[in-house]
Parts: C-alpha cells; sequence; structure tokens
C-alpha cells in the first residue's frame, strides 16, 4: 500500500491561509488604533473598554436572548412537525417540501422577503393594522424584536425538521410495532421508544441552531438595520458598524475575537456534552 | 371509513395551512418583482404583470453585472473546492488517524466563526494581497465553509466504495492518478455531483463576506441587495430588489428538487 497521505496538503494549506492565519492580523490590530490619526499600541485597551460599552453589552445580552427564545420555539416546533410529517407520501412530502424550503434561500432574501411582508403597506403589516394592532417595525422597537424572531422560526424550524424527521423516518420499526400490539399509546410510544433515539439529534441539532443564531446578521439587518435606536442591534451587527463603519479597527479586532472565541468554547461545551459516553464527534 | 375521511380532511387542512405560511412570503416577493411601484405602494397581492423590474435586473449593469459575478463566483468555488477535497477526503476516508475528533472539530469552528471577524482580516490580507474585489479573493475566502463540509461529504460517499477495490487496482499496478481517473472518479459521480451542488448553494448564499471583499468589481447578487437595502429611500426600488431575490432562490429551489435525499448530510457534515 503506498502512502498517500500527502494528497491532504493543498487543502489543508488552503484551509489554513483562510482559516487560521486571519487570527494574527486580528490579534495584531487588536492592540493598535489602525486607520486612524496616529496608529500606536494600545495593549489591551480595547479588551478593557467591552466591560463598560454598553452598546456591545446590549447587543450580547440581546443576541443571547434572542438565542434562548428562538431556540425555545424551533426545537419543539420543528419535533411536532417530524413527528406527524416524516412519513412517506404525497401530502407528507408536500408539507416537508414547503418547510425545508427557507433552509435553501439565501439569508438576504429572507429578510429582504419579510421586509416587503413587514412594511407598512406589505400583507402582514397591513393585515395587522386591519385587526386594530398599530404595528411598525420602523417605530415600535418590541415589535421588531418579535418579527426578528417570527422571521427566524419561520426561517430554521426548517434545519430542526430536516434533521428530526430523517431521525424519525431511520428508526427501527420493529420495537414501535411490538409496542403498538401490546397496546401502548401513541405518547407512550413516543415518550419512551421515540425521543430517547433522538436524543443524539436533537442535541446535534441545538449545536448547529445556537451557533447560528449566535451569529445572527443578514436577515435581521435587512428587515430592521438594528433599529428603531440600536433596540434590535445583534453582536455581529455592532461588530460590523464599529469596525466597518465607524472605521475604529482595532476595538472591531478586539470586539471580533473575543465573540469567535466565546462561540468556539461554547461550541465545546455542547460537544462535550454531545459526546459523552457515545464518541460519535 | 367516514372517521377515515375526517381525518384524511384535518390532514389536507394542515398541510394547505403550512404551504401557505412557508410559501407565502415567496408568492408575494414573486408578485412584488412583477408589479408597478404604483401597485406595489397600494400593497397588491396580485401583479399588474408589469415585467420592468425584470427587465431593469437584466439591463441595469450593477445588477446583471451582480448576477454574473455570483455564477461566477459560486463556479469557481465549485471546481476549486472539489479539486482541493476531492483528494483530502479520499485520505480522510481511507486513513485513520488520531487527532480525528480535535481535526473535525477544527473543521466545524472554521464553519461556525462569524463570519465578521473572518471578513475583517480578509480586508487587509486581501487589500495587501491585491486580491481584494476580485472573484479569485471571494472564491479564496469561500473555501473556508467549502472545504469542510465538501471533505465531509465526499468522505462519505468515499467511505461506502469497498476497500478492496483500492487494493486491487494498486496491485495491478495502477498509479495513484490512473486509480484516481478510472476508478475513484468514476464511482464518486453522484457524490461529486451532490457536493458541488452544495459548494454552489454555499457560495451562492453568502453574503457578509461578500459586502467586505468585494466592491465595484466583483461585487456578489447577495451583497447588491445589501447595498440596495442600505441606500437612502430604497422604497423606490423595492420592485427590482424582489426580482434580484427571486433569482437568489433559484438554487435552492433546484437543490430542494434534485438533492433532496442528501439534504441531510449537506447541513449536518453527514454526521447524522
Amino acid at each position: 500500500m503506498r502512502n498517500y497521505a500527502w494528497l491532504f496538503a493543498p487543502a489543508l494549506v488552503i484551509l489554513l491561509i483562510v482559516g487560521v492565519v486571519p487570527i494574527f492580523p486580528l490579534v495584531n490590530y487588536s492592540v493598535q488604533t489602525p486607520f486612524q490619526e496616529v496608529n500606536k499600541f494600545v495593549g489591551l485597551t480595547h479588551y478593557k473598554k467591552m466591560y463598560s460599552d454598553s452598546r456591545w453589552i446590549n447587543a450580547l445580552q440581546r443576541t443571547l436572548l434572542f438565542s434562548v427564545i428562538v431556540l425555545a420555539i424551533e426545537i419543539p416546533l420543528g419535533l411536532v412537525l417530524a413527528y406527524f410529517f416524516h412519513r412517506p407520501g404525497v401530502l407528507n412530502s408536500v408539507a416537508s417540501a414547503a418547510i425545508i424550503l427557507p433552509a435553501l434561500f439565501p439569508y438576504v432574501s429572507i429578510g429582504l422577503m419579510w421586509r416587503l411582508m413587514t412594511s407598512t403597506v406589505g400583507p402582514l403589516g397591513k393585515l395587522l393594522n386591519m385587526m386594530g394592532i398599530e404595528y411598525n417595525i420602523a417605530i415600535n422597537a418590541t415589535q421588531a424584536f418579535a418579527t426578528i424572531i417570527i422571521m427566524d422560526i419561520w426561517h430554521w424550524t426548517s434545519l430542526v425538521f430536516l434533521v428530526l424527521s430523517a431521525s424519525f423516518a431511520a428508526m427501527d420499526p420493529t420495537p414501535i410495532m411490538a409496542a403498538r400490539t401490546e397496546g401502548a399509546t401513541r405518547w407512550q410510544i413516543f415518550r419512551y421508544i421515540q425521543l430517547p433515539n433522538l436524543t443524539f439529534p436533537i442535541l446535534f441539532v441545538i449545536l448547529l441552531r445556537f451557533i447560528d443564531a449566535l451569529k445572527i446578521f443578514d436577515e435581521a439587518y435587512v428587515l430592521t438595520s438594528g433599529g428603531p435606536g440600536f433596540s434590535t442591534e445583534f453582536a455581529t451587527q455592532y461588530i460590523r458598524n464599529v469596525a466597518l463603519e465607524q472605521w475604529n479597527f482595532g476595538y472591531g479586532s478586539a470586539l471580533s475575537l473575543v465573540y469567535l472565541f466565546m462561540i468556539i468554547i461554547l461550541c465545546l461545551i455542547i460537544m462535550n456534552v454531545l459526546t459523552r459516553g457515545k464518541g460519535v464527534i | 371509513m367516514s372517521k377515515l375521511s375526517a381525518k384524511n380532511v384535518l390532514a389536507f387542512i394542515a398541510v394547505a395551512l403550512i404551504v401557505v405560511v412557508f410559501a407565502f412570503p415567496i408568492y408575494y416577493t414573486v408578485v412584488t418583482s412583477l408589479s408597478s411601484k404604483t401597485f406595489i405602494s397600494q400593497g397588491s397581492i396580485v401583479p399588474d404583470m408589469y415585467l420592468g423590474n425584470w427587465r431593469d435586473l437584466f439591463t441595469l449593469p450593477r445588477w446583471y453585472n451582480a448576477i454574473r459575478n455570483s455564477i461566477i463566483i459560486a463556479a469557481g468555488c465549485v471546481g476549486v473546492g472539489l479539486v482541493l477535497s476531492i483528494p483530502a477526503a479520499y485520505v480522510f476516508a481511507r486513513i485513520k488517524f488520531g487527532g480525528d475528533r480535535h481535526f473535525f472539530f477544527w473543521l466545524l469552528t472554521n464553519r461556525m466563526a462569524p463570519p465578521v471577524a473572518l471578513s475583517i482580516a480578509y480586508l487587509i490580507m486581501f487589500k495587501s494581497m491585491g486580491i481584494w474585489d476580485t472573484h479569485y479573493g471571494a472564491i479564496l475566502a469561500y473555501q473556508v465553509f467549502n472545504i469542510p463540509i465538501a471533505i465531509w461529504l465526499l468522505a462519505s460517499f468515499i467511505v461506502s466504495i469497498p476497500r478492496e477495490i483500492d487494493y486491487a487496482a494498486f496491485l495491478d499496478g495502477y498509479s495513484l492518478w490512473t486509480y484516481f481517473r478510472k476508478i475513484l472518479l468514476p464511482a464518486l459521480r453522484p457524490g461529486i455531483a451532490v457536493t458541488a451542488f452544495f459548494i454552489w448553494m454555499y457560495s451562492w448564499n453568502e453574503m457578509f463576506m461578500a459586502s467586505v471583499i468585494t466592491s465595484a468589481n466583483a461585487k456578489t447578487l447577495t451583497a447588491e441587495l445589501l447595498t440596495t437595502v442600505g441606500r437612502l429611500g430604497w422604497g423606490i426600488e423595492y420592485g427590482v430588489a424582489a426580482a434580484g431575490a427571486v433569482v437568489t432562490l433559484i438554487p435552492g429551489l433546484i437543490l430542494l428538487y434534485w438533492a433532496r435525499r442528501y439534504l441531510i448530510r449537506g447541513f449536518t457534515f453527514g454526521r447524522l
């Protein structure tokens, strides 16, 4: 058998260039004030600044709150939909195609669709106004935040559904049929046979969704641009604003590094929960 | 029998409701793209079949260039991504090595890294390399999420090709190159097609990096949509933006139709 491990090298080199090398300029800039009148070494000033930057802390808390809310809704909703629509059949495939569809679209287009839908002349905005609710996400911060949550649920229940319906379909039918002949109720079958088999897929989809939710940018930015005021500004939006609009590159680099490591640590924690006693990942 | 049909009616209503909820925003975007300004401002949910938005999309340089750039970059990503990933996936599927788990985690972090962090660094790196605002730059940058997913997808197809075929080929004196060309690539054809679709979709859909590392010359369709939305008083451009958005949906629709049974692998690294 010849040695062909070197075939890995080209992909590895490119991955290092785009995946690891970028860390160095970020670290470098995070301790300086680049692209300003005087570029000087400022040490850890940028990192200390984060603790007292209320706009950052608000954005961070808002992102966490958002992630927890959407996960708390999307996971059970995806599970219920998967339970009902995982079997083959025309109706089921129509339903699952419709549910999965949003996952395949660019986030920016999803934001655009929802902006069209929820503008004051859009169907959703009009409907709510007709029902007597004064709906205007350009003015009302609570409505804007709620609309982003609903948009995210519309967008990403798809992924939960995709993963869980495949897991339902892949289950061994024998124990289920045996339980049915023994007279078990549907709930008992779900609770004691199907749900235990779904532990790993559910945790995995929580990992995927949680990290994606923390990275929310495109749709929310297109829908509300962080407004009204900064009331719907998420962490990545603030970092982008600092680095690429205020052009405070040093602070922006520091923020993005901190955010990157927060996500990696979170990822590690969830992965460890996932692999406990399994070693699958 | 009557009980069964009552249940069927209920199921039908539930499915119809789901289809309406998920398809209506898409329908309304199509309607907006086919409506004149007055129709849009009246909030009509039927179009007046005004084709001006679509004409603008294909005649205004900033729009058709954006579509062209998106196609070039996505196609480039498919080519580069496959050339890099097929050999790597072969090694990954055939050789077991110690740091397997850590390597998977590293690949995952590449995909999980917030694009804002990478984009800021790319802006500096690419400007000094002279590939900022070029198709090359975007194709290079997109490898950060394309290579991991491509290696994983391809490896999941390669493991289903029996190892014995490899041994037989090498015993017959095949060089690595002949083995790839005559045995592996033909056997891997479905895997390559599915991977190509996913690379295309992820590259085509990407917006954040594109908005930072491309500008006048190589701006993609998704980045152009963002620019349009950011423009003051963009309401007047609702129609053409909606038409642009409809175009962005096409690869996803094709993927859903053509590679539906592989969707799960493409979204979960083939880990389930």
